[in-house]
């Protein structure tokens, strides 16, 4: 067996200046920069269901699933890198980086929280327009008459068509 | 009381680990080498390194697990003695990363417990830690959620969204 180069007396003082340098995690704070990327958080009240943040996420771990009438906007945290680039991406300001890292779970279903958004359809066709939220945004920035509001935007076009057509002389059809 | 219930319940605070890398970057292994040095010092709860899975209580189960190294994994979880204790460790283990859809990784932890369970082998506790690398507080809190000693924060939760 090879016999250390340095005495006890030696490490002893090596020891001694370093001090203790073990971080007491349980029982002190972490230590977290403002740079820090935790968990994000979804705003239920400022998204608007567009998907840019979805499109933008490497692992998928923000999904946007539709159904007949709602939309869900599914976060899955097990398979964050937490990157911030949908937090960049999102027009509606609606995801924010928390500071969350203790973030274990004994399911893999707890890990995943979950926006609904409710679909508006078209009065005359019955395609999807959007979600209720983005409706809202839409309008508040750029007010539309009622007439054009529950309408997709291709029935839109048709209807502002057949009106400038009534307009100019013809027949409306 | 059975032996295994009788033996699950004797696991209280120092468990010995052997760290699983099935195919990882190497980022979340760092962080454990760093939780296990006296940076971050598990030693102080009494948590080892050894040297095989025989000897372990728990695996540290880093990695997306790949093709190559599926077979190796599942001996490597096969030589542990009953009660099995997994810590999945990292946004590779929980759900595939970023590799969640590739064609040379099977996605993660889950499908390597499907795998598990067609061939008999029983596990029988897992706790699932996120984060990308994981923060070695964080793999500290993942063994305390393990071992019983803390409450868990994650929540499912589903919101309908709503003027503000």
């Amino acid at each position: 067996m090879e016999v250390s180069r340095l005495s006890v007396a030696r490490i002893l003082q090596i020891a001694l200046k370093a001090g203790r340098v073990t971080r007491r995690y349980p029982r002190e704070p972490p230590l977290l920069t403002p740079e820090f990327r935790g968990a994000i958080r979804v705003d239920p009240t400022k998204c608007w269901g567009c998907g840019a943040c979805v499109n933008v996420c490497p692992p998928n771990a923000l999904t946007l699933t539709s159904k007949d009438k709602t939309a869900t906007l599914e976060y899955f945290v097990g398979r964050c890198i937490f990157c911030g680039m949908c937090a960049e991406v999102c027009p509606a300001n609606a995801i924010t980086i928390t500071k969350e890292f203790e973030l274990s779970s004994t399911s893999i279903e707890d890990l995943k929280s979950r926006v609904v958004h409710r679909l508006v359809r078209c009065s005359s066709c019955g395609e999807v327009i959007g979600t209720e939220a983005e409706l809202r945004a839409v309008i508040k920035s750029s007010p539309i008459s009622e007439e054009y509001m529950v309408l997709c935007s291709k029935c839109r076009k048709l209807k502002f068509g057949k009106a400038a057509m009534l307009g100019r002389g013809g027949s409306g059809d | 009381m059975t032996n295994l219930a009788k033996a699950l319940k004797a696991i209280k605070r120092s468990v010995w680990v052997y760290h699983l890398n099935s195919g990882s970057c190497n980022a979340c292994d760092i962080e454990v080498l760093d939780a296990l040095t006296p940076y971050f010092d598990v030693e102080r709860f009494g948590v080892k390194l050894v040297g095989s899975p025989r000897h372990a209580d728990v695996i540290l189960l880093t990695g997306p697990v790949t093709r190559e190294s599926l077979p190796k994994v599942i001996r490597a979880i096969k030589a542990m003695p009953r009660p099995r204790l997994i810590l999945v460790l990292g946004s590779c283990g929980v759900g595939g990363g970023i590799w969640w859809d590739s064609y040379s990784t099977t996605g993660g932890f889950k499908k390597l417990e499907d795998v598990l369970r067609d061939s008999s082998v029983e596990v029988d506790r897992v706790v699932y830690v996120p984060g990308c690398p994981v923060r070695p507080e964080a793999i500290i809190y993942g063994l305390l959620l393990l071992l019983g000693v803390v409450e868990q924060k994650s929540k499912r939760v589903e919101v309908y969204a709503s003027e503000g």
